[in-house]
């Protein structure tokens, strides 16, 4: 068969990122077949119900489609990274300009006195003009100030990277015991950025979600079922729930389903005809396909997931959906098999946002079975239903408060006269061959109509664990989180209150939908001018004045209420092309909280650089699928949910982990660290080869610019390596300024690094202001000492050795008391370090200066007994004190008073009461569930249209299927389960993928 | 099953203090009591360490004559390097009025003579100098080799260089004959510099020891001849070459010529009285506009020092105790307002 295939020839567009259209010819045996979208199976789909087919690869890697949207991967680098190469740009320039004084100062005494001394030190033969000596003397001085250039500084930047990611690696607290994979950092290079983050972009399914829906409370009738209630009837609190209902009467049910109110089943059982109706209903309308593998295993493979959870809730309350046909649906209620004869599928779609099948039971009764859209369904109700009505929206205002997705279900009872004389209509309209849609659905409309209300029902899109507190948590952190979904509006937003994204106290929900340019600019302009005009626009005198001389941006960020915004991919499309991204990004800026629904993968990636681009502001993304690879690799940072589909997002993100809620410790924690930790490494880093490079430079003066060194070349060496080395290092790995603890409990330690505080050009000027000052004291101090003092024994005090040694001791154990200083967590390894580099000091000064090294080498130990002779001097010893207190007390001054006057959140250990207090206010508002007004609808469904059709045509049954003879054992559940997942997630055109489930 | 148990609480990071970054630690606190007794202690020793200093330095004895000028006409001479040969005295007398007590040591002090430049300090070598091989001259440009290509012994720009004026002591008791004052040479080096790193090459006879060298060019005499009478400070192993070899960091300094020996009218010190210095003037500075002088100085027990670590000490005693009381005031203040305004 194949090799018949070889001799055909496709001729196809080249490889693109449309995951929505596809144009090419097959030419085999002299005849040309055209292909489409249509003939296309995208990378990631599922073949369904189907043993085999053929096939032809057109795309492959690289090529297709899916890989076609995810975007070029960038090197990605910290902005710490990046001012760092800045920095040493400049010190270098500043290196230059040092060689530059020193070396026409050079010339200037080679001129003056060099000239005349040259019976004591004749020139080199080379060297003929001062002019020509200042020139040497500017590169040996090059060479003997590199290092205030640190070149270690890029090795102990990444050896404290390396550090901080197995941190991250070995945090139990971010090890999902479910999963049994623990955090990882795939990148060494980004852990500071991690304390930086201003933007978190979130992927819905599989990030936030679990992609479980849970049948979770339903009314009835008015009667509301499914509270947790306790034994004496009153709601229970979270934490002690009671047993789940016991569903063992039922030989089918599904053990796996769990409910928790046993009032739902008693009414079952008792026969309230309202309640069975209401589960019949459930097990009718639907277009879920059943297989039982053996007597009594039965499996649904369910569309959507909403609808697999009500199939299943409906099956354990004894409707036990157990077989289809086109024709017939089979339903198990209470035991006893019914079948009924199927006339009838509406289909789903987004317009009508509801579903009904008409059925013949046995008794030969016709009846329509609908659910839908509370907005859509209660319209549409028969009017003697009003109170019925009341209560039912009562509960729908309840159940939407708790970020549940509502369905209302209704009924009406046809006469077999109306119901021949409607499917007459429904054939002519299906048969049109233009418009056929529009007059099918008008046809729909009709009999939809004067409905008998039954009820209500909650699905719960089981949230992973924890994300409502961290996404509250990260708020408090000021950190604005946008989800960006492939899922429908109502499913996103949804998603938004039950994540307490969104909530009730918000002042409104602007809603972006417009499929035009004209129509998008027109909504982006009007949420701005709502925005600007609201009462609460203006904060507080102090505050706006002050911005509303700035740009129309921050007058928009300085917006007082809370505001969100929702926009669907198609209106965002337009919303990122050129001349309007602006205008998006000011209006996506001002609002707390951001969705975006039915986006590609590639707009994703679009969202993200738009606000790299122009916030300047850390982006996060997060994400789980193929479809999240294009934004993780875009964004600052990428972040993928291990342990769920695939090890795409995995692959290409920067730190993986398996839950969510471990966002926050890699971000409150780790980054916040990582970042203090990295700032206060460079500004010491900076400081101490400042210090220490600076006193050649004093020097300089004293010794006819002769780029001679103040230090012991062995010291020279050896400082950066040895001496000072790793006390920096074991701040720069274990630093902690607060307890983790106290980081998650104070969100508000976060916003230094977002505001870029505690390392930027000026807190660098300072950190080399500092090292300039210290070498200033360093060289001058010994200087004036030593310039008249003799030694004990009468003898010359001020031999250039001596001098070495003494500006030597006093830079190491300034530098080390510093470094004291600036460890503010000290642990045992601190210890040793800063005490181990002390002692190694002394330890190698004593032996470079020992005879024994001499006597071996005596032109390369030219120090010999100096360390003896000069540190036995009371002299030095107070010049070293001297040296070390005057470089260190007005540092301590400075700190003491900055923490007196303007104390850091994080250094505010007297405000902690104050602290606690706002505390307390914001976790109440934590806790506020509910709302207070009803002006939302809960409905969310994420079904597509097309299936009714398919299982009215019988295309998708097998043929065992079709006989309702034995089930093959092949196929599996998990596949069905991958399938919803990807069904859901999907972002393709509303109608697009029905048969060719795609995760785009 | 077993096997994968185990591999995945291998996954399981360990529960250590490490790892967890849980590491008992001592957090560093700046409290307002630890700083601010800090900083009145660190006054109070400053201060202390400062007033002590002062006051030894001030009980410290020392007279300094410049004889560059007063010797002006050896100075012109020197200036022509030709008349290296011709020698050239001056004495200089002078009255000292209060009796310098105890230990009194002779220094010479040269201004504005570069021993810190880069060649200058590297233009030696210790292997010469310790004995071991006289003929190594490798770091001693441009004084390594003689004209005829002999090893100069000692080598180098530093031992070229050497202060070559005697200086000579005399008291005028009762201002007849002056009495020389009894000076000692020795003990004026470091101990490791005499025994460790100065040697002189090891043969019975010094002369033949250095024999296949040359002396410096600036020398008058040989390297062996520097002291005839005392084996012991001869050659290499020379007080006077030892002090000059260890190179000053600055270009003014004063390194040890002589001590005072404490004999005959002089066990006390040096007496109140008239005196003279007679120099035999060999040392030329003025060619690089340079000065010399010669100090006479006593002791104390941190040295001869001078007033500027003393008043160093004072000053940032003072300042930190100022620096304390600002910081207590702001402190104080900020205290009652602070709890003011977290009553609010």
């Amino acid at each position: 068969m194949l090799s018949v295939f070889c001799s055909g020839e496709v001729v196809c567009e080249p490889p693109n990122n449309k995951l929505d259209r596809f144009s090419g010819t097959l030419y085999w045996k002299e005849s040309k077949f055209p292909l489409s979208n249509q003939n296309m199976l995208l990378r990631g789909c599922v073949l369904r119900n189907t043993e085999w087919c053929f096939g032809l690869v057109v795309f492959a890697g690289p090529d297709t489609k899916l890989m076609q949207n995810s975007g070029r991967t960038k090197f990605k680098r910290t902005s710490i990274d990046r001012l760092m190469n800045t920095l040493v740009l400049w010190i270098f320039g500043f290196l230059v300009c040092m060689g530059v004084i020193l070396a026409i100062g050079n010339a200037i005494w080679e001129h003056e006195v060099g000239m005349r001394f040259q019976a004591y030190l004749p020139w080199d033969e080379a060297v003929d003009s001062a002019f020509f000596s200042g020139f040497l003397s500017f590169w040996s001085y090059i060479i003997i100030l590199n290092t205030v250039v640190p070149i270690s500084l890029y090795v102990s930047v990444e050896v404290i990277r390396l550090g901080h990611s197995y941190f991250i690696n070995w945090d139990k607290k971010m090890f999902c015991m479910k999963k049994r994979t623990p955090a990882e950092a795939r990148t060494t290079t980004l852990n500071e950025e991690l304390g930086q983050v201003e933007y978190v972009f979130s992927d819905k399914t599989g990030t936030l979600t679990q992609n479980i829906m849970v049948f979770n409370k339903c009314s009835i009738s008015g009667r509301s079922y499914g509270d947790v209630l306790d034994v004496l009837g009153h709601k229970a609190e979270l934490g002690q729930k009671p047993e789940p209902v016991d569903f063992s009467f039922n030989p089918l049910a599904d053990n796996k389903f769990l409910f928790w109110d046993p009032t739902l089943l008693e009414a079952v059982k008792m026969g309230d005809p309202h309640t069975h109706e209401f589960f019949r209903l459930l097990s009718l309308c639907h277009t879920v396909m059943s297989e039982e593998k053996n007597e009594g295993e039965l499996y649904y493979k369910a569309q959507s997931p909403d609808e697999g959870a009500l199939v299943t809730a409906a099956r354990n309350f004894g409707f036990v959906f157990r077989s289809r046909t086109p024709k017939t649906i089979t339903v198990h209620e209470m035991g006893t098999a019914v079948t009924y004869q199927l006339l009838a599928i509406l289909d789903f779609n987004n317009i009508r946002k509801r579903m009904s099948v008409i059925v013949r039971n046995p008794e030969g009764r016709i009846r329509l079975y609908c659910k839908g859209a509370d907005t859509i369904l209660l319209d549409r109700l028969h009017p003697c239903t009003q109170e019925l009505l009341s209560t039912t929206t009562d509960h729908l205002n309840e159940y939407a408060g708790e970020g549940l997705r509502t369905l209302v279900l209704a009924y009406k009872d046809l006469d077999e006269e109306y119901y021949g004389e409607w499917a007459q209509r429904r054939l002519r309209a299906s048969l049109a061959r233009d418009s056929r849609e529009d007059r099918l659905a008008s046809v729909y409309e009709e009999v939809e109509s004067n409905m008998v209300l039954l009820g209500a029902t909650a699905i719960e899109d089981k949230l992973q664990q924890g994300v409502p507190e961290t996404i509250a948590l990260l708020t408090l952190a000021n950190i604005k989180i946008w989800v960006l979904t492939g899922d429908k509006q109502e499913t996103a937003v949804n998603i938004g209150y039950s994540c307490k994204m969104l909530t009730d106290d918000m002042t409104e929900v602007f809603v972006v939908t417009g499929h035009t340019v004209l129509e998008v600019r027109e909504e982006l302009r009007k949420a701005r001018e709502k925005m600007l005009d609201s009462p609460h626009a203006v904060g507080n005198g102090f505050t706006c004045s002050e911005k509303r001389s700035a740009k129309l941006t921050s007058v928009l960020e300085a917006v007082a209420g809370e505001y969100a915004l929702v926009i669907n991919g198609h209106s965002l499309a337009h919303a990122l092309e050129a001349d309007m991204e602006l205008e998006f990004l000011e209006t996506a800026c001002a609002c707390k909280a951001v969705i975006c629904c039915r986006v590609t993968p590639l707009q994703k990636a679009q969202v993200v650089e738009l606000v790299k681009k122009h916030k300047k502001a850390v982006t996060l993304a997060i994400g789980d699928g193929a479809n999240d690879v294009s934004m993780i690799k875009t964004a600052h940072i990428g972040v993928g949910i291990s342990g769920q589909e695939g090890i795409q997002a995995v692959l290409a993100s920067d730190y993986s982990f398996s839950q969510f809620k471990f966002l926050q410790r890699l971000l409150l924690v780790h980054g916040r660290w990582s970042y203090l930790r990295m700032c206060k490494f460079l500004c010491y880093f900076f400081y101490k080869n400042f210090a220490f490079t600076m006193v050649h430079f004093w020097f300089g003066f004293f010794c006819g610019f002769s780029a001679q060194t103040v230090y012991d070349q062995y010291f020279i060496t050896l400082y950066n390596i040895v001496y000072t080395s790793l006390p920096v290092l074991a701040m720069g790995v274990f630093d902690q300024d607060v307890p983790e603890q106290r980081s998650m409990e104070y969100p508000k330690l976060y916003e230094p690094g977002q505001l870029n505080l505690l390392f930027n050009k000026r807190e660098f000027f300072i950190c080399i202001a500092q090292g300039i000052y210290t070498s200033v004291l360093m060289f001058f101090i010994p200087y004036g000492v030593f310039a008249e003092a003799t030694r004990d024994d009468g003898t010359q005090l001020a031999d250039y050795q001596s001098f070495a040694v003494t500006v030597a001791t006093s830079l190491v154990i300034v530098v080390s008391v510093q470094i004291g200083l600036d460890t503010g967590y000290w642990t045992a390894i601190n210890h040793f370090f800063i005490w181990g580099s002390l002692a190694i000091y002394f330890a190698i000064l004593f032996a470079m200066h020992s005879n024994g090294l001499f006597d071996m080498f005596p032109n390369q130990f030219r120090f010999v007994g100096n360390a003896q002779n000069t540190l036995a001097q009371p002299t030095v010893w107070l010049t070293i004190t001297l040296t070390t207190v005057v470089c260190i007390m007005p540092v301590v001054a400075f700190r003491f008073l900055k923490l007196s006057l303007k104390p850091d959140l994080s250094d505010t250990v007297r405000y902690t009461q104050l602290v606690r207090k706002k505390q307390k206010a914001q976790h109440r508002c934590l806790r506020r569930v509910g709302r207070t007004s009803s002006r939302r609808s809960g409905y969310a469904f994420s079904h597509q249209e097309g299936f009714g059709e398919l299982i009215m045509s019988g295309k998708n049954m097998r043929l065992s299927s079709l006989a309702l003879a034995s089930f093959t054992t092949r196929s599996s559940s998990s596949w069905i389960e991958s399938l919803r997942r990807k069904k859901s997630d999907s972002a393709g055109s509303p109608s697009g993928g029905a048969d060719k489930p795609l995760k785009g | 099953m077993k096997r994968t148990s185990k591999d995945s609480r291998c996954k399981l990071p360990d529960n250590t203090a490490l790892k967890q970054q849980q590491l008992p630690a001592y957090q560093l606190q700046l409290s307002a009591t630890g700083v601010l007794s800090g900083f009145f202690a660190t006054g109070v020793f400053c201060l202390g360490v400062g007033i002590i200093l002062i006051l030894s330095a001030k009980s410290i004895k020392e007279i300094e004559i410049k004889y560059t000028e007063i010797c002006g006409n050896c100075a012109k001479l020197r200036e022509d390097a030709t008349n290296f040969d011709k020698e050239c005295t001056c004495s200089i007398p002078f009255y000292l009025s209060e009796t310098m007590q105890g230990n009194v040591y002779m220094y010479y002090k040269l201004y504005g003579f570069y021993q810190n430049l880069y060649h200058y300090i590297l233009s030696r070598s210790n292997s010469q100098l310790v004995g071991t091989d006289l003929k190594d001259v490798g770091n001693c440009a441009p004084f390594s080799k003689s004209h005829d290509g002999t090893p100069i012994a000692p080598c180098g720009a530093i031992a070229n260089s050497i202060f070559n004026d005697t200086i000579i002591l005399s008291y005028n008791l009762n201002s007849s004959i002056p009495i020389k004052v009894p000076m000692l040479r020795s003990g004026i080096t470091w101990w490791t510099d005499k025994y460790v790193k100065f040697q002189n090459p090891s043969s019975i006879n010094l002369s033949s020891a250095f024999a296949g060298t040359t002396k410096p060019p600036s020398w008058a005499k040989p390297v062996y001849e520097l002291d005839e009478e005392d084996p012991g400070n001869n050659g290499f192993l020379n007080d006077d070459f030892i002090v000059w070899m260890r190179t000053a960091a600055f270009p003014t300094f004063k390194k040890l010529y002589r001590r005072l020996n404490r004999i005959q009218y002089f066990t006390e010190g040096l007496p109140a009285g008239n005196y003279s210095f007679n120099i035999t003037y060999n040392f030329p500075v003025t060619r690089f506009r340079g000065e010399k002088s010669v100090v006479l100085s006593t002791l104390t027990w941190s040295g001869g020092s001078s007033l500027f670590l003393g008043l160093a000490y004072t000053v940032t005693g003072a300042v930190t105790w100022l620096a304390s009381f600002s910081m207590m005031a702001v402190h104080l203040l900020l205290k009652d307002r602070k709890m003011l305004f977290i009553q609010q």
